[in-house]
């Protein structure tokens, strides 16, 4: 290397002030570039994780009886049946709790009467197509039965437990460890117990926020339909969803004037009206920090840009005293390079505290440094690349510069 | 060493065209002092330009030490620039930015040279104008005689076989003027060959020899007595 | 003397863009762009953050007590709040409510039923359940009519208040006091219909999404008892204990019930503090309330924060928003330097001529102010772009009700005002530097050279 760093680097601390708020801008941009990737990662990696649930094929309905004439039984048993019949349907099973949606229930739940936990595993009550209705994969053990089937609880019954139950991995691997759960028995808060007929996974809740999405476990009975609602998950054939759908919708609100069909909505809208958030703040922040590090780049661009300008007679004296083209693009290059490279240190600097900041504030994970690496690697390349045309040009400076008195 | 045969360089415009140079020879060999004078616009700095290699002509030839630099690479061009010419310009150019040692140090850093030979030739040559005391100064703490000493010290730092000085004093009073042709004369002593353009022709008298541009052409070769006949085992080392 | 000298600077400063136009828009758009982030970050944060009845701060409180498992203190999301629980059990929220030792006592839940006997078709809605006290404390505006009176609380009376668009929608927006509408197949008769009213973020009960808009339909509390109703929102439960009975149930330690009570003084506050202690006390030496004394009267805006109504991401937004300004504003300048410091040999020669270093300071920020003033206008225009998109894509979600995000998305006066402040500020920021060195420049040193 022809050039030495050191002359370079006086020559910038003569004319610091530019550079000086170029590197405060690659500063911030590296701590914001790091950190807000690394948080977007973190959703879409939740956004993406595995459902177990065939979400884009199963729509949901909710009905809510109103008059005393309303039978809950006899309507939920001629609206599934209804419901099973239709063209494309795979299965349909009524249920307390929606998936994705934010709205079901929970209970705690042991391996041993008696234990203190607190614990809450979402629980779905379901028939015997509870299952298919919603595609998750059985991986041991064995399906409820239509015998397994117990009725509602009675308006007056909030608290008894069923006979089966079959379990998410995850809430077998709670309770029983690496032990087989099939055939154990798990209890309620009242030491009732169930027994543990099959093993699901994966399969996620109703809460896609909770810390445990996955601690689910179904129940053999019908949903109570206590707070004036019952839903039905259906399951179609792929392309068959959207016509069961209105079929469906045209049908159950006519044929039972006891009661409103509250809503016919697909689980694509549940799942995507949770993850909202999510989504909207993974193109926010994607969507700033990719201008802040465009605005970075046209920054050091700019500067690059000036240097050459108002140095385009010492380029001039520089070409004339024998640099080559490439000595002057390296020049510019190493110049750029060094303030690009003192951003990038503050950076990293900047960078760990904010995640250590943002994981203290927000209960975040900490900082992931393969990120905070990539970060540098790619802010430094994308400032070389933004300093690479104005070099070139300042290599275009014909040596004849330096002999015209201006 | 240096031989221009019939150069034409011509300026165009959409309009019209302007021989810098017309079929323009001239030959010089080592160890001279050549002043070359003539009015504005005459063509002495599209001269320089092409003497020094800072820019192409039309038409004609020219060696530098027999090598004929028409057909050369931007590349090679530099370096024949870096390693056999000096140039002291009117307004100095040195590089604000840098000090008085770093400025001398540019033409060597593009030399790959040796930490050491640098300094060392960077030692001599400041000390030879007389700034060696001077080193760590920035060029705006210097009078305009030291500064264009500084770039004297710059051009000749590369030890280059001859140095072409563009109106050295053109920007000096009179006494800083006499000290930095004194300072070019000793150089020229010994043994680089220099040539000199400038419209003063009182500095001119001071060269050996004298062309005379007008429009382009040599209008008058003038020779003077020398001052003192150059040490002959001395000259071109 | 002064007004032709700033048109004068004015004149330069366009001629200084005409010589460099890229340079000059990418400033201008640098701002913009910072403004616009800002500006929508603190829309939708102050939206979320705001205390929606800030002018009852020091009178309206929220009870909770800690009536939790002894073993373990209350979670939420199977993550540990270290907070009361935010609803009180049936037990603890009746007795505050006739204790009457507030000026007004609210206690309610949400539940849900279908509207029907109004000519259309049956209709379900989201439907409030509670006492009288409610639309004076939380100064609910009314259309027609009004809320009903504490008699009508106990024994219930069969009275409702509508929201303004429930009634348009039931009654053509009619003044509907005296009509009478069926819930859940029960008849009652309208008293009241509101005005538009959304307190965002919905404060009184945050169980259910902050933003989401007040219920439609307010019904006296007791008829939830009296129709044996439960909450549709959160009913948390931590004792491991029978719950068939209705009996069972509004005995329990559940706890699913909002209770806020208005004190005008810090007399009120402390005896209300005094009587909650004491039936903590009296309680505990019945064998409830195992966990240490927590009794608290909170506010609303400690009530907003407690409960985390905003969520970290807008947060963490906020900040991103003023990082990105940040860089804007470093970025421009930058570039203002370096364009100022580029004509400096002219600016030298204008010195020279006789100009002071305040007019060549002037004269300079006049240009950063036209620069940062586009910048920023085009800012507030970026901005509300940036707001309708958002909106859009909540709106494309259908999330439904009136009132919801898309009632957030707007500027409203006050969102203005601190759009402009902001504007404002970021032009002094990124232009004061730069002028202010550029008149410190001797004028010697730039007129030596040539």
């Amino acid at each position: 290397m022809s050039l030495s760093v050191r002359p370079i680097l006086s020559a910038l601390m003569r004319n610091r002030t530019g550079a000086v708020l170029v590197a405060m801008q690659v500063a911030i941009a590296l701590a914001v570039l790091v950190n807000a990737l690394y948080i977007v990662v973190q959703r879409i990696e939740k956004m993406q994780r595995p459902l177990g649930i065939d979400v884009d094929n199963i729509f949901v309905v909710q009905a809510s009886g109103f008059t005393d004439r309303y039978d809950q039984t006899s309507s939920m048993r001629e609206d599934i049946d209804y419901l099973r019949s239709l063209p494309g349907v795979v299965a349909a099973s009524p249920s307390n709790g929606i998936p994705l949606s934010g709205s079901g229930s929970a209970t705690t739940l042991t391996a041993h009467p008696g234990v203190h936990s607190t614990d809450g595993f979402n629980y779905y009550e379901v028939d015997e197509q509870g299952l298919d209705a919603l595609g998750v994969r059985l991986v041991a053990g064995r399906n409820f039965r239509h015998g397994d089937i117990e009725p509602s609880r009675a308006k007056n019954d909030a608290s008894s437990f069923v006979s089966n139950v079959i379990l998410s991995r995850a809430t077998a691997l709670r309770l029983f460890g690496q032990d087989d759960p099939l055939g154990k028995a798990v209890y309620d808060d009242l030491g009732q117990s169930a027994t543990v007929v099959g093993i699901v996974d994966p399969v996620i809740g109703a809460w896609v926020g909770d810390r445990h999405p996955d601690w689910v476990m179904f129940m053999s009975r019908l949903p109570s339909g206590r707070y004036g609602a019952v839903r039905y998950l259906v399951r179609t054939r792929p392309g068959a969803r959207d016509a069961a759908m209105q079929q469906a919708e045209s049908h159950l609100s006519r044929s039972n004037p006891d009661r409103v069909i509250t809503f016919v909505r697909t689980l694509n809208y549940f799942r995507d009206l949770s993850y909202l958030g999510d989504r909207s703040m993974g193109i926010y922040l994607l969507t700033v920090t990719l201008l802040m590090v465009a605005v970075t780049c046209l920054g050091i661009f700019a500067l690059a840009t000036f240097n050459v300008t108002t140095r385009t007679r010492q380029i001039g004296t520089r070409r004339a005293v024998g640099a080559r083209r490439a000595d002057i693009v390296q020049y510019f290059l190493v110049e750029n390079g060094l303030i690009t490279t003192a951003g990038v240190v503050g950076g990293c600097a900047l960078a760990l505290a904010t995640g250590y900041w943002l994981s203290i504030q927000y209960e975040l994970p900490r900082l992931n440094l393969y990120f905070l690496v990539g970060g540098v690697l790619l802010l430094w390349g994308i400032g070389q690349l933004a300093a690479l045309q104005p070099a070139r040009r300042a290599a275009t400076v014909p040596p004849s510069v330096a002999t015209r008195n201006v | 060493m240096l031989k221009m045969q019939d150069v034409s360089k011509v300026y165009r415009t959409d309009l019209i065209e302007t021989y810098a140079l017309r079929e323009f020879s001239l030959e010089v060999s080592a160890g001279e002092f050549v002043a070359i004078t003539g009015p504005s616009g005459s063509g002495k700095t599209t001269f320089l330009n092409v003497a020094g290699l800072l820019e192409n002509f039309e038409t004609g030839s020219y060696r530098i030490d027999g090598t004929d630099v028409r057909g050369l690479s931007d590349d090679q061009r530099s370096r024949l620039r870096n390693e056999r010419i000096g140039f002291i310009f009117q307004s100095f150019n040195l590089i604000p930015d840098l000090n008085i040692y770093d400025n001398v140090d540019v033409p060597l850093r593009y030399r790959r040279l040796s930490t050491r030979e640098r300094h060392e030739r960077i030692g001599s040559a400041l000390d030879l104008v007389g700034l060696s005391s001077r080193m760590k100064h920035m060029p705006s703490q210097l009078s305009g005689g030291q500064q264009q000493r500084v770039a004297i010290a710059r051009a000749i730092a590369g030890d280059p076989a001859f140095l072409l000085a563009d109106e050295p004093t053109g920007n000096l009073d009179s006494l800083m003027a006499r000290q930095v042709m004194e300072l070019l004369e000793q150089i020229n002593e010994l043994g680089t060959t220099i040539l000199l353009v400038t419209h003063d022709p009182e500095l001119a008298r001071r060269a050996q020899r004298n062309v005379h541009l007008v429009d382009g052409q040599i209008s008058d070769f003038r020779t003077y007595e020398p001052r003192a006949a150059p040490d002959a085992g001395l000259a071109h080392a | 003397m002064q007004a032709s000298l700033l048109g004068y600077y004015s004149h330069l400063a366009l001629r200084s863009f005409r010589r460099n136009p890229g340079l000059t828009a990418l400033m201008v758009l640098a701002i913009a762009f910072g403004v616009a982030v800002c500006i929508m970050t603190l829309t939708v944060y102050h939206a979320m953050s705001g205390n929606p009845i800030w002018w009852k701060n020091d009178r309206l409180y929220t009870v909770t007590m800690d009536s939790w498992d002894p073993n373990s203190g209350f979670t939420r999301g199977n993550a540990e709040t270290h907070l009361p629980p935010p609803l009180m059990t049936y037990r603890d929220a009746t007795t505050v409510l006739h204790a009457g030792l507030a000026e007004r006592t609210v206690v309610m839940f949400e539940s849900s039923g279908v509207i029907s006997g109004t000519g259309g078709p049956p209709l379900r809605t989201d439907t409030r359940f509670t006492t009288g006290d409610f639309f004076p404390m939380f100064d609910v505006p009314f259309l027609y009519g009004s809320g009903w009176s504490r008699s009508a609380d106990d024994p219930p009376q069969p009275v409702v208040v509508l929201s303004r668009s429930m009634n348009e929608r039931l009654f053509a927006g009619a003044n509907s006091v005296g009509r009478t509408l069926r819930w859940n197949d029960h008849e009652f008769r309208v008293v009241g219909v509101l005005d538009y009213w959304f307190p965002r973020p919905l404060f009184y009960d945050v169980t259910e999404g902050s933003f989401a808009p007040p219920e439609d339909l307010f019904i006296p509390f007791a008829w939830g008892r009296a129709l044996d109703l439960r909450s549709a929102g959160n009913v948390d439960c931590w004792k491991a204990e029978p719950l068939d009975t209705s009996e069972q149930f509004f005995n329990s330690e559940c706890v699913w019930l909002q209770t806020w009570v208005e004190l005008p003084d810090r007399a009120s506050r402390e005896r209300m503090q005094a009587f909650l202690d004491n039936y903590w006390a009296e309680q505990r030496r019945g064998g409830r309330f195992g966990r240490p004394r927590d009794n608290r009267l909170t506010n609303v805006g400690q009530w907003l924060r407690d409960q985390q109504v905003v969520d970290n991401d807008n947060r963490v937004l906020v900040g991103l928003a003023f990082a990105f300004l940040l860089v804007c504003l470093i970025n421009t300048v930058g570039l203002l330097l370096a364009k100022f410091l580029s004509a400096a040999a002219i600016t030298g020669v204008r010195r020279a001529l006789g100009a002071s270093r305040r007019q060549v300071f002037m004269q300079h920020l006049t240009e950063v102010a036209l620069i940062a003033g586009t910048g920023s206008a085009l800012g507030l225009g970026l901005g509300a772009l940036g707001l309708a998109a958002v909106h859009h894509m909540y709106a494309a979600a259908h999330l439904g009700r009136p009132g919801g995000y898309q009632e957030l998305m707007h500027f409203d006066r006050t969102g203005v005002l601190w759009a402009i402040a902001l504007a404002i500020l970021a032009t002094l920021a990124a232009g004061l530097y730069p002028a202010w060195r550029v008149g410190r420049l001797p004028p010697a040193v730039y007129l030596k050279s040539q």
